[in-house]
Protein backbone atom coordinates (compact mmCIF):
# COMPACT_ATOMS: atom_id res chain seq x y z
CA UNK A 1 0.00 0.00 0.00
CA UNK A 2 2.81 2.48 0.68
CA UNK A 3 4.90 1.76 -1.85
CA UNK A 4 1.82 1.75 -4.29
CA UNK A 5 1.10 5.27 -2.50
CA UNK A 6 4.91 6.42 -3.26
CA UNK A 7 4.89 5.35 -6.96
CA UNK A 8 1.51 6.99 -7.56
CA UNK A 9 3.28 10.41 -5.50
CA UNK A 10 6.29 10.13 -8.38
CA UNK A 11 3.56 9.69 -10.86
CA UNK A 12 1.60 12.95 -9.49
CA UNK A 13 5.08 14.54 -9.18
CA UNK A 14 6.39 14.04 -12.60
CA UNK A 15 3.26 16.59 -13.88
CA UNK A 16 4.05 18.54 -10.88
CA UNK A 17 7.61 19.13 -11.51
CA UNK A 18 6.60 19.49 -15.77
CA UNK A 19 4.93 22.44 -14.89
CA UNK A 20 7.15 23.72 -11.73
CA UNK A 21 10.19 23.11 -14.43
CA UNK A 22 8.58 25.49 -16.87
CA UNK A 23 7.39 28.14 -14.22
CA UNK A 24 10.37 28.29 -12.73
CA UNK A 25 12.27 29.10 -15.70
CA UNK A 26 10.13 32.12 -16.68
CA UNK A 27 10.48 33.14 -13.09
CA UNK A 28 13.98 33.08 -12.01
CA UNK A 29 14.73 34.35 -16.20
CA UNK A 30 12.25 37.64 -15.83
CA UNK A 31 11.37 37.24 -12.32
CA UNK A 32 7.75 37.85 -13.40
CA UNK A 33 5.59 35.65 -11.24
CA UNK A 34 3.87 34.42 -14.25
CA UNK A 35 0.11 33.39 -13.03
CA UNK A 36 -1.29 33.13 -16.47
CA UNK A 37 1.26 29.97 -16.51
CA UNK A 38 -2.10 28.76 -15.01
CA UNK A 39 -4.10 29.21 -18.15
CA UNK A 40 -1.51 28.36 -20.27
CA UNK A 41 -2.01 24.37 -19.11
CA UNK A 42 -6.08 24.87 -19.52
CA UNK A 43 -5.30 26.24 -22.79
CA UNK A 44 -3.22 23.05 -23.51
CA UNK A 45 -5.63 20.81 -22.71
CA UNK A 46 -8.82 22.26 -24.43
CA UNK A 47 -6.86 22.94 -27.65
CA UNK A 48 -5.77 18.74 -27.44
CA UNK A 49 -9.79 18.08 -26.42
CA UNK A 50 -10.98 20.67 -29.48
CA UNK A 51 -8.56 19.08 -31.67
CA UNK A 52 -8.78 15.51 -31.34
CA UNK A 53 -12.20 15.38 -30.42
CA UNK A 54 -14.36 18.16 -31.99
CA UNK A 55 -11.91 18.77 -35.25
CA UNK A 56 -11.15 14.04 -35.22
CA UNK A 57 -7.47 14.97 -35.89
CA UNK A 58 -5.39 12.09 -35.43
CA UNK A 59 -4.37 11.62 -31.84
CA UNK A 60 -0.20 12.74 -32.45
CA UNK A 61 -0.84 16.09 -34.83
CA UNK A 62 -3.61 16.79 -31.76
CA UNK A 63 -0.24 16.63 -29.30
CA UNK A 64 2.05 18.10 -31.01
CA UNK A 65 -0.41 21.42 -31.99
CA UNK A 66 -1.95 21.43 -28.60
CA UNK A 67 1.96 22.05 -27.75
CA UNK A 68 2.57 24.50 -30.21
CA UNK A 69 -0.13 26.45 -29.08
CA UNK A 70 0.44 26.42 -25.31
CA UNK A 71 4.39 27.61 -25.99
CA UNK A 72 3.23 30.28 -29.07
CA UNK A 73 0.54 31.42 -26.25
CA UNK A 74 2.83 31.99 -23.62
CA UNK A 75 4.98 33.91 -26.39
CA UNK A 76 2.04 36.02 -26.82
CA UNK A 77 1.66 36.73 -23.28
CA UNK A 78 5.37 38.17 -23.01
CA UNK A 79 5.19 40.07 -25.91
CA UNK A 80 1.53 42.11 -25.93
CA UNK A 81 1.43 42.10 -21.82
CA UNK A 82 4.37 41.72 -19.60
CA UNK A 83 6.65 43.81 -22.72
CA UNK A 84 4.51 46.68 -23.20
CA UNK A 85 4.91 46.93 -19.58
CA UNK A 86 8.86 46.80 -19.37
CA UNK A 87 8.56 49.40 -21.15
CA UNK A 88 6.94 51.42 -18.99
CA UNK A 89 9.35 50.15 -15.88
CA UNK A 90 5.91 49.03 -14.30
CA UNK A 91 6.56 47.59 -10.83
CA UNK A 92 6.41 43.87 -10.04
CA UNK A 93 2.65 43.54 -8.32
CA UNK A 94 1.39 45.37 -11.90
CA UNK A 95 3.32 42.32 -13.40
CA UNK A 96 1.06 39.93 -11.04
CA UNK A 97 -2.12 41.61 -11.43
CA UNK A 98 -2.16 41.95 -14.82
CA UNK A 99 -1.30 38.06 -15.35
CA UNK A 100 -3.78 37.40 -13.34
CA UNK A 101 -5.80 39.40 -15.23
CA UNK A 102 -5.04 37.47 -18.30
CA UNK A 103 -5.88 34.09 -16.28
CA UNK A 104 -9.19 35.08 -14.90
CA UNK A 105 -10.10 36.25 -18.79
CA UNK A 106 -8.78 33.24 -20.83
CA UNK A 107 -10.52 30.75 -18.06
CA UNK A 108 -13.56 32.43 -18.19
CA UNK A 109 -13.62 32.45 -21.99
CA UNK A 110 -12.93 28.75 -21.96
CA UNK A 111 -15.94 28.31 -19.39
CA UNK A 112 -18.32 30.11 -22.13
CA UNK A 113 -16.97 28.26 -25.13
CA UNK A 114 -16.63 24.33 -23.67
CA UNK A 115 -18.23 24.68 -20.56
CA UNK A 116 -17.92 24.59 -16.68
CA UNK A 117 -18.11 20.89 -16.69
CA UNK A 118 -15.28 18.21 -16.93
CA UNK A 119 -14.55 16.57 -19.78
CA UNK A 120 -12.73 13.50 -20.50
CA UNK A 121 -10.83 12.20 -23.91
CA UNK A 122 -10.26 9.22 -23.19
CA UNK A 123 -13.41 7.64 -21.58
CA UNK A 124 -12.88 3.95 -20.39
CA UNK A 125 -10.40 1.97 -18.51
CA UNK A 126 -6.58 1.99 -19.63
CA UNK A 127 -4.13 -0.95 -19.81
CA UNK A 128 -1.98 -1.29 -16.51
CA UNK A 129 1.42 -2.20 -15.85
CA UNK A 130 2.72 -3.98 -12.84
CA UNK A 131 5.86 -3.83 -11.30
CA UNK A 132 6.49 -6.05 -8.70
CA UNK A 133 3.24 -4.72 -6.29
CA UNK A 134 3.13 -1.48 -7.82
CA UNK A 135 0.39 -1.09 -10.34
CA UNK A 136 0.33 1.76 -13.00
CA UNK A 137 -2.03 2.69 -15.80
CA UNK A 138 -0.52 3.13 -19.64
CA UNK A 139 -0.42 7.15 -19.24
CA UNK A 140 1.19 7.45 -15.69
CA UNK A 141 3.63 5.56 -17.19
CA UNK A 142 4.05 7.95 -20.42
CA UNK A 143 3.82 10.76 -17.54
CA UNK A 144 6.79 9.57 -15.64
CA UNK A 145 8.54 8.51 -18.47
CA UNK A 146 8.10 12.23 -20.66
CA UNK A 147 9.08 13.87 -17.40
CA UNK A 148 12.08 11.67 -17.13
CA UNK A 149 13.30 12.71 -21.21
CA UNK A 150 12.36 16.09 -20.92
CA UNK A 151 14.41 16.94 -17.51
CA UNK A 152 17.48 15.09 -19.35
CA UNK A 153 16.88 17.43 -22.16
CA UNK A 154 15.83 20.61 -20.40
CA UNK A 155 19.68 20.14 -18.20
CA UNK A 156 21.56 19.50 -21.16
CA UNK A 157 19.67 22.54 -22.90
CA UNK A 158 20.45 24.61 -20.01
CA UNK A 159 24.29 23.53 -19.05
CA UNK A 160 25.42 22.89 -22.87
CA UNK A 161 23.96 25.13 -24.77
CA UNK A 162 24.36 29.11 -25.52
CA UNK A 163 20.91 29.91 -24.88
CA UNK A 164 20.93 27.85 -21.83
CA UNK A 165 23.95 29.48 -20.44
CA UNK A 166 22.20 33.05 -21.91
CA UNK A 167 19.30 31.70 -19.65
CA UNK A 168 21.37 31.35 -16.54
CA UNK A 169 23.02 34.45 -16.99
CA UNK A 170 19.70 36.66 -17.35
CA UNK A 171 18.90 34.98 -13.98
CA UNK A 172 21.76 35.31 -12.34
CA UNK A 173 21.81 38.98 -13.17
CA UNK A 174 19.47 41.12 -15.81
CA UNK A 175 21.67 43.97 -16.05
CA UNK A 176 24.95 42.17 -16.66
CA UNK A 177 24.02 39.65 -19.11
CA UNK A 178 22.48 43.05 -21.23
CA UNK A 179 25.58 44.46 -20.78
CA UNK A 180 28.03 41.59 -21.76
CA UNK A 181 25.45 41.85 -25.22
CA UNK A 182 23.18 38.86 -24.40
CA UNK A 183 20.01 39.54 -26.57
CA UNK A 184 17.51 39.95 -23.02
CA UNK A 185 14.47 39.86 -25.33
CA UNK A 186 15.19 36.85 -27.64
CA UNK A 187 16.38 34.97 -24.41
CA UNK A 188 12.96 36.27 -22.57
CA UNK A 189 10.74 34.53 -25.74
CA UNK A 190 13.04 31.29 -25.25
CA UNK A 191 12.09 31.66 -21.51
CA UNK A 192 8.39 31.82 -22.24
CA UNK A 193 8.19 29.86 -25.23
CA UNK A 194 10.18 26.70 -23.65
CA UNK A 195 8.29 27.28 -20.04
CA UNK A 196 5.01 27.19 -21.88
CA UNK A 197 6.08 23.72 -23.61
CA UNK A 198 6.33 22.35 -20.40
CA UNK A 199 3.18 23.45 -19.31
CA UNK A 200 1.64 21.88 -22.25
CA UNK A 201 3.28 18.51 -21.95
CA UNK A 202 1.90 17.95 -18.54
CA UNK A 203 -1.28 19.30 -19.32
CA UNK A 204 -1.96 17.21 -22.29
CA UNK A 205 -0.86 14.02 -19.80
CA UNK A 206 -3.24 15.25 -17.13
CA UNK A 207 -6.10 15.80 -20.01
CA UNK A 208 -5.43 11.78 -21.13
CA UNK A 209 -5.16 10.72 -17.79
CA UNK A 210 -7.72 12.57 -15.22
CA UNK A 211 -9.99 14.82 -17.92
CA UNK A 212 -10.63 18.48 -18.05
CA UNK A 213 -12.74 21.50 -16.96
CA UNK A 214 -11.82 25.35 -17.21
CA UNK A 215 -10.37 25.32 -13.28
CA UNK A 216 -7.85 22.86 -14.13
CA UNK A 217 -5.07 25.40 -14.66
CA UNK A 218 -5.64 27.34 -10.99
CA UNK A 219 -4.54 24.38 -8.65
CA UNK A 220 -2.00 23.18 -10.82
CA UNK A 221 -0.26 27.00 -11.48
CA UNK A 222 -0.44 27.36 -7.39
CA UNK A 223 0.93 23.79 -6.92
CA UNK A 224 3.93 24.40 -9.33
CA UNK A 225 4.94 28.01 -7.28
CA UNK A 226 4.96 26.32 -4.64
CA UNK A 227 7.42 23.48 -5.44
CA UNK A 228 9.36 26.09 -7.11
CA UNK A 229 9.91 27.74 -4.07
CA UNK A 230 10.24 24.50 -2.24
CA UNK A 231 12.84 23.40 -4.48
CA UNK A 232 14.85 26.88 -4.84
CA UNK A 233 13.98 29.90 -7.03
CA UNK A 234 17.25 30.19 -9.19
CA UNK A 235 18.29 26.78 -9.28
CA UNK A 236 16.42 25.17 -12.08
CA UNK A 237 16.59 21.91 -10.81
CA UNK A 238 15.08 22.72 -7.78
CA UNK A 239 11.77 22.49 -9.03
CA UNK A 240 11.66 18.88 -10.21
CA UNK A 241 12.99 18.02 -6.77
CA UNK A 242 9.89 20.49 -5.01
CA UNK A 243 7.28 18.84 -7.97
CA UNK A 244 8.41 15.32 -6.71
CA UNK A 245 8.65 16.13 -3.36
CA UNK A 246 4.71 17.83 -3.19
CA UNK A 247 3.68 14.75 -5.57
CA UNK A 248 4.57 12.22 -2.22
CA UNK A 249 3.53 14.54 0.33
CA UNK A 250 0.48 14.36 -1.44
CA UNK A 251 -0.16 10.53 -1.19
CA UNK A 252 1.40 10.38 1.88
CA UNK A 253 -2.04 13.14 3.41
CA UNK A 254 -4.53 10.73 1.40
CA UNK A 255 -2.42 7.95 3.28
CA UNK A 256 -2.54 9.18 6.36
CA UNK A 257 -5.85 11.31 6.47
CA UNK A 258 -7.71 12.21 2.93
CA UNK A 259 -7.20 14.12 -0.32
CA UNK A 260 -9.76 16.62 1.13
CA UNK A 261 -6.96 17.98 2.96
CA UNK A 262 -4.40 17.95 0.21
CA UNK A 263 -4.64 21.99 -0.23
CA UNK A 264 -4.23 22.50 3.20
CA UNK A 265 -0.74 20.32 3.67
CA UNK A 266 0.54 22.45 0.82
CA UNK A 267 -0.18 25.53 1.75
CA UNK A 268 1.12 24.44 5.03
CA UNK A 269 4.42 23.23 3.45
CA UNK A 270 4.57 26.71 1.77
CA UNK A 271 4.41 28.99 4.82
CA UNK A 272 7.25 26.71 6.91
CA UNK A 273 9.35 26.90 3.74
CA UNK A 274 8.67 30.62 3.55
CA UNK A 275 9.19 30.95 7.48
CA UNK A 276 12.54 28.83 7.81
CA UNK A 277 14.01 27.91 4.35
CA UNK A 278 13.30 30.49 2.16
CA UNK A 279 16.05 29.43 -0.40
CA UNK A 280 14.47 26.22 -0.80
CA UNK A 281 15.83 22.71 -0.83
CA UNK A 282 18.42 22.92 -3.04
CA UNK A 283 19.10 27.36 -2.69
CA UNK A 284 22.07 28.28 -1.49
CA UNK A 285 21.57 29.96 2.23
CA UNK A 286 20.18 33.64 2.03
CA UNK A 287 18.69 36.05 4.35
CA UNK A 288 15.19 36.34 4.55
CA UNK A 289 15.44 39.89 4.05
CA UNK A 290 17.27 38.92 0.54
CA UNK A 291 14.62 37.13 -0.47
CA UNK B 1 -37.83 49.29 -5.37
CA UNK B 2 -37.01 46.04 -3.31
CA UNK B 3 -34.73 45.14 -6.24
CA UNK B 4 -32.94 48.37 -6.19
CA UNK B 5 -32.73 48.08 -2.45
CA UNK B 6 -30.82 45.03 -2.67
CA UNK B 7 -28.48 46.08 -4.80
CA UNK B 8 -27.77 49.54 -2.46
CA UNK B 9 -27.58 46.37 0.19
CA UNK B 10 -24.84 44.34 -1.84
CA UNK B 11 -23.03 47.68 -2.24
CA UNK B 12 -22.91 48.76 1.54
CA UNK B 13 -21.77 44.94 2.17
CA UNK B 14 -18.75 45.46 -0.12
CA UNK B 15 -18.20 48.92 0.47
CA UNK B 16 -17.25 47.86 4.23
CA UNK B 17 -15.00 44.77 2.92
CA UNK B 18 -13.10 47.89 0.42
CA UNK B 19 -12.85 50.03 2.70
CA UNK B 20 -11.25 47.62 4.76
CA UNK B 21 -9.24 45.91 1.92
CA UNK B 22 -7.89 49.39 0.99
CA UNK B 23 -6.33 49.84 4.67
CA UNK B 24 -3.86 47.17 3.68
CA UNK B 25 -3.04 48.07 0.09
CA UNK B 26 -3.67 51.72 -0.50
CA UNK B 27 -2.26 52.76 2.50
CA UNK B 28 0.14 49.92 3.61
CA UNK B 29 1.00 48.90 0.66
CA UNK B 30 0.42 45.30 1.07
CA UNK B 31 -1.32 43.42 -1.86
CA UNK B 32 -3.08 40.86 0.19
CA UNK B 33 -5.39 38.28 -1.65
CA UNK B 34 -7.11 36.82 1.07
CA UNK B 35 -10.00 39.30 2.43
CA UNK B 36 -12.54 37.02 1.17
CA UNK B 37 -11.32 34.51 3.71
CA UNK B 38 -11.76 37.10 6.60
CA UNK B 39 -15.29 37.69 5.36
CA UNK B 40 -16.22 34.25 5.55
CA UNK B 41 -15.05 33.74 8.74
CA UNK B 42 -16.78 36.77 10.22
CA UNK B 43 -19.68 35.09 8.37
CA UNK B 44 -19.75 31.65 9.78
CA UNK B 45 -18.64 32.57 13.08
CA UNK B 46 -21.59 35.17 13.67
CA UNK B 47 -24.25 32.41 11.80
CA UNK B 48 -23.13 29.23 14.00
CA UNK B 49 -23.24 31.81 16.97
CA UNK B 50 -26.89 32.62 16.48
CA UNK B 51 -27.71 28.97 15.23
CA UNK B 52 -26.12 26.60 18.09
CA UNK B 53 -25.96 29.14 20.71
CA UNK B 54 -29.06 31.03 20.03
CA UNK B 55 -26.58 34.42 20.62
CA UNK B 56 -28.40 37.73 20.27
CA UNK B 57 -26.85 39.39 16.51
CA UNK B 58 -25.16 41.93 17.84
CA UNK B 59 -23.14 40.02 20.32
CA UNK B 60 -22.35 37.61 17.89
CA UNK B 61 -20.92 40.48 15.10
CA UNK B 62 -18.91 41.39 17.78
CA UNK B 63 -17.75 38.12 18.88
CA UNK B 64 -16.65 37.40 14.53
CA UNK B 65 -14.96 40.60 14.32
CA UNK B 66 -12.51 39.21 17.37
CA UNK B 67 -12.49 36.11 15.76
CA UNK B 68 -11.36 37.22 12.51
CA UNK B 69 -9.13 39.48 14.27
CA UNK B 70 -7.20 36.82 16.27
CA UNK B 71 -7.21 34.59 13.27
CA UNK B 72 -5.91 37.70 11.00
CA UNK B 73 -2.61 37.00 13.25
CA UNK B 74 -2.25 33.34 12.22
CA UNK B 75 -1.88 34.97 8.23
CA UNK B 76 -0.01 38.62 9.12
CA UNK B 77 2.57 37.11 12.02
CA UNK B 78 4.40 34.75 8.74
CA UNK B 79 3.35 36.51 5.58
CA UNK B 80 4.52 39.88 6.73
CA UNK B 81 8.02 38.49 7.10
CA UNK B 82 8.08 38.15 3.64
CA UNK B 83 8.13 40.78 0.62
CA UNK B 84 6.16 40.84 -2.88
CA UNK B 85 5.39 38.10 -4.66
CA UNK B 86 6.33 35.90 -1.91
CA UNK B 87 3.67 38.02 0.69
CA UNK B 88 1.22 38.03 -2.12
CA UNK B 89 1.57 34.34 -2.41
CA UNK B 90 1.50 33.85 1.26
CA UNK B 91 -1.86 35.03 1.59
CA UNK B 92 -3.31 33.10 -1.62
CA UNK B 93 -2.09 30.01 0.67
CA UNK B 94 -4.04 31.23 3.58
CA UNK B 95 -7.30 32.19 1.58
CA UNK B 96 -6.70 28.58 -0.16
CA UNK B 97 -6.63 27.32 3.70
CA UNK B 98 -9.36 28.92 5.23
CA UNK B 99 -11.70 27.72 2.02
CA UNK B 100 -9.95 23.77 2.30
CA UNK B 101 -11.34 24.14 6.53
CA UNK B 102 -14.65 25.80 5.48
CA UNK B 103 -15.24 23.15 2.80
CA UNK B 104 -13.84 19.81 5.03
CA UNK B 105 -14.66 20.40 8.52
CA UNK B 106 -18.11 18.80 7.76
CA UNK B 107 -19.15 18.52 11.67
CA UNK B 108 -18.94 22.32 12.29
CA UNK B 109 -19.81 24.16 8.94
CA UNK B 110 -22.04 21.59 6.87
CA UNK B 111 -19.52 21.87 4.12
CA UNK B 112 -20.66 22.32 0.87
CA UNK B 113 -24.17 21.81 1.92
CA UNK B 114 -23.40 25.24 3.43
CA UNK B 115 -25.62 26.66 6.45
CA UNK B 116 -29.48 27.51 5.67
CA UNK B 117 -32.09 28.98 7.72
CA UNK B 118 -29.72 31.57 9.33
CA UNK B 119 -31.66 33.98 11.77
CA UNK B 120 -32.64 37.69 10.78
CA UNK B 121 -30.64 40.06 13.59
CA UNK B 122 -33.05 42.15 15.81
CA UNK B 123 -32.39 44.56 18.12
CA UNK B 124 -34.52 45.56 21.33
CA UNK B 125 -37.52 43.44 19.73
CA UNK B 126 -36.87 45.52 15.99
CA UNK B 127 -36.65 42.93 13.39
CA UNK B 128 -34.43 43.67 10.17
CA UNK B 129 -36.59 41.56 8.51
CA UNK B 130 -37.50 43.27 5.57
CA UNK B 131 -35.08 44.03 2.90
CA UNK B 132 -35.95 47.87 3.34
CA UNK B 133 -35.19 47.46 7.09
CA UNK B 134 -31.93 45.32 6.31
CA UNK B 135 -31.04 48.39 3.98
CA UNK B 136 -30.85 50.56 7.28
CA UNK B 137 -29.29 48.75 9.28
CA UNK B 138 -25.71 47.40 6.31
CA UNK B 139 -26.39 51.44 6.03
CA UNK B 140 -26.02 52.43 9.47
CA UNK B 141 -22.65 49.35 10.18
CA UNK B 142 -21.22 50.84 6.47
CA UNK B 143 -21.22 54.29 8.17
CA UNK B 144 -20.05 53.12 11.56
CA UNK B 145 -16.90 51.19 9.66
CA UNK B 146 -16.44 54.46 7.56
CA UNK B 147 -16.17 56.43 10.48
CA UNK B 148 -14.04 54.59 12.03
CA UNK B 149 -11.50 53.92 9.18
CA UNK B 150 -11.63 57.26 8.35
CA UNK B 151 -10.79 58.15 12.20
CA UNK B 152 -7.71 56.03 11.65
CA UNK B 153 -6.45 57.08 8.63
CA UNK B 154 -6.81 61.12 9.80
CA UNK B 155 -4.94 60.50 13.01
CA UNK B 156 -1.12 59.69 13.38
CA UNK B 157 -1.16 56.21 12.68
CA UNK B 158 -2.93 56.50 9.65
CA UNK B 159 0.12 58.68 8.53
CA UNK B 160 2.55 55.95 9.92
CA UNK B 161 0.73 53.45 7.22
CA UNK B 162 1.29 56.18 4.91
CA UNK B 163 5.24 56.52 5.07
CA UNK B 164 5.75 52.67 5.31
CA UNK B 165 4.02 52.21 2.20
CA UNK B 166 6.52 55.16 0.88
CA UNK B 167 9.49 54.09 2.19
CA UNK B 168 10.03 51.33 4.89
CA UNK B 169 13.67 51.87 5.97
CA UNK B 170 13.09 55.20 6.33
CA UNK B 171 10.08 55.06 8.85
CA UNK B 172 12.06 52.29 10.72
CA UNK B 173 15.02 54.62 10.85
CA UNK B 174 12.71 57.33 12.64
CA UNK B 175 12.43 54.28 15.32
CA UNK B 176 8.78 52.91 14.45
CA UNK B 177 8.03 49.75 14.87
CA UNK B 178 6.65 48.89 11.40
CA UNK B 179 6.19 45.30 11.96
CA UNK B 180 4.00 46.18 14.70
CA UNK B 181 1.81 48.63 12.80
CA UNK B 182 1.89 46.43 9.71
CA UNK B 183 0.31 43.95 12.40
CA UNK B 184 -2.54 46.15 13.58
CA UNK B 185 -3.08 47.25 10.10
CA UNK B 186 -4.05 43.53 8.68
CA UNK B 187 -5.99 43.33 12.39
CA UNK B 188 -8.05 46.36 11.23
CA UNK B 189 -8.83 44.91 7.98
CA UNK B 190 -9.73 41.56 9.11
CA UNK B 191 -12.16 42.38 11.65
CA UNK B 192 -14.22 45.05 9.68
CA UNK B 193 -13.78 42.55 7.32
CA UNK B 194 -15.74 39.79 9.29
CA UNK B 195 -18.67 42.91 9.64
CA UNK B 196 -19.26 42.36 6.06
CA UNK B 197 -19.47 39.36 6.14
CA UNK B 198 -22.18 38.87 9.18
CA UNK B 199 -23.98 41.62 7.46
CA UNK B 200 -24.01 39.40 4.16
CA UNK B 201 -24.89 35.81 6.16
CA UNK B 202 -27.91 37.19 7.95
CA UNK B 203 -29.16 38.98 4.30
CA UNK B 204 -28.93 36.09 2.68
CA UNK B 205 -29.78 33.71 5.13
CA UNK B 206 -27.97 30.88 3.52
CA UNK B 207 -24.09 30.76 3.12
CA UNK B 208 -21.54 27.89 1.56
CA UNK B 209 -17.77 28.06 0.78
CA UNK B 210 -18.57 29.07 -2.37
CA UNK B 211 -18.90 32.66 -1.28
CA UNK B 212 -15.82 32.80 -0.11
CA UNK B 213 -13.22 31.71 -2.93
CA UNK B 214 -10.35 32.50 -3.99
CA UNK B 215 -12.10 34.43 -7.21
CA UNK B 216 -13.64 36.07 -4.51
CA UNK B 217 -10.69 37.45 -3.22
CA UNK B 218 -9.79 38.65 -6.15
CA UNK B 219 -12.60 40.52 -6.43
CA UNK B 220 -12.51 42.68 -3.65
CA UNK B 221 -8.93 43.69 -4.51
CA UNK B 222 -10.26 44.29 -8.63
CA UNK B 223 -12.69 46.93 -6.63
CA UNK B 224 -9.27 48.36 -5.28
CA UNK B 225 -7.08 48.37 -7.69
CA UNK B 226 -9.74 49.87 -10.47
CA UNK B 227 -11.60 52.13 -8.22
CA UNK B 228 -8.70 53.92 -6.78
CA UNK B 229 -6.10 52.78 -4.08
CA UNK B 230 -4.81 55.15 -0.89
CA UNK B 231 -7.94 57.55 -0.26
CA UNK B 232 -11.17 57.21 0.52
CA UNK B 233 -12.84 57.64 -2.72
CA UNK B 234 -11.43 55.12 -5.15
CA UNK B 235 -13.11 52.09 -2.99
CA UNK B 236 -16.66 53.70 -3.46
CA UNK B 237 -16.09 54.21 -7.28
CA UNK B 238 -14.78 50.75 -7.43
CA UNK B 239 -17.76 49.26 -5.63
CA UNK B 240 -20.51 51.30 -7.24
CA UNK B 241 -18.92 50.31 -10.84
CA UNK B 242 -18.50 46.92 -10.29
CA UNK B 243 -21.61 46.10 -8.89
CA UNK B 244 -23.70 48.31 -12.25
CA UNK B 245 -21.60 46.57 -14.91
CA UNK B 246 -23.40 43.06 -13.75
CA UNK B 247 -26.81 45.33 -13.60
CA UNK B 248 -26.04 47.00 -17.23
CA UNK B 249 -25.66 42.71 -18.46
CA UNK B 250 -28.65 42.15 -17.13
CA UNK B 251 -30.80 45.05 -18.94
CA UNK B 252 -28.86 44.19 -22.25
CA UNK B 253 -30.57 40.46 -21.79
CA UNK B 254 -27.70 38.40 -21.47
CA UNK B 255 -28.94 35.50 -20.14
CA UNK B 256 -27.33 34.62 -16.65
CA UNK B 257 -25.12 31.83 -18.11
CA UNK B 258 -23.25 33.31 -19.86
CA UNK B 259 -23.53 37.03 -18.17
CA UNK B 260 -21.90 35.14 -15.23
CA UNK B 261 -18.23 34.72 -17.55
CA UNK B 262 -19.16 38.08 -19.12
CA UNK B 263 -18.83 39.79 -16.26
CA UNK B 264 -15.25 38.20 -15.04
CA UNK B 265 -14.12 38.87 -18.08
CA UNK B 266 -14.84 42.25 -17.99
CA UNK B 267 -13.25 42.55 -14.93
CA UNK B 268 -10.29 40.74 -15.98
CA UNK B 269 -10.04 43.13 -19.04
CA UNK B 270 -10.62 45.95 -16.72
CA UNK B 271 -7.75 45.03 -14.48
CA UNK B 272 -5.13 44.69 -17.37
CA UNK B 273 -6.07 48.03 -19.48
CA UNK B 274 -5.78 49.52 -15.63
CA UNK B 275 -2.68 48.24 -14.95
CA UNK B 276 -1.17 49.68 -18.23
CA UNK B 277 -2.87 52.93 -18.77
CA UNK B 278 -3.59 54.20 -15.06
CA UNK B 279 -2.11 51.66 -12.44
CA UNK B 280 -3.45 54.15 -9.26
CA UNK B 281 -7.11 53.28 -10.65
CA UNK B 282 -9.93 55.93 -11.48
CA UNK B 283 -9.82 57.84 -8.52
CA UNK B 284 -6.21 56.92 -6.71
CA UNK B 285 -3.45 58.47 -5.44
CA UNK B 286 -1.07 55.64 -4.71
CA UNK B 287 0.39 53.65 -7.75
CA UNK B 288 2.45 50.00 -6.77
CA UNK B 289 5.92 50.75 -6.39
Amino acid sequence: MLIQLLANGIVMGSVYALVAMGFGLIYSTTGIFHFAHGIIYTLGAYLLYLLFINLKISILSSLLLSLAGAASLGIMVELLIYSPLRRKEAAPAVYIISSLGVYIFLQNLIALIFGNETKVIFPGVSKTYHFGSIILTQIQVFEVVAFAILFSIFCIFLMKTRFGKALRGLSNNALLAEVVGIDVRKIRIIAFGAGSLLAGVGAVLVSLDVGIDPNMGISMFLLAAVAVIVGGVKTFTGAVLGGLFLGVIQNLVIWKASARWQTLVTFFILIMFLLFKPEGIMGKKRRLEEV
Amino acid sequence: MNYLLHILIMINIYLVLAFSLNLLIGYTGLLSICHAAFYGIGAYISTLLMINLGMNFFLALLLSILGAMLISLLVSLPSLRLKGDYFILCTIGFQLIVFTILYNWISLTRGPYGISGIPTPSLFGFEFSTIPRYFLLTLIMGIISFIIIRRILISPFGRLLKAIREDELATQSLGKDIFKVKILSFLIAAGIAAISGSLFAHYVTYIDPTSFTLEESIFIATIIIVGGMGNLKGPFVGTVLLFIIPELLRFLGIPDAVAANLRQMIYALLLIAFMYFRPQGIAGEYKFK
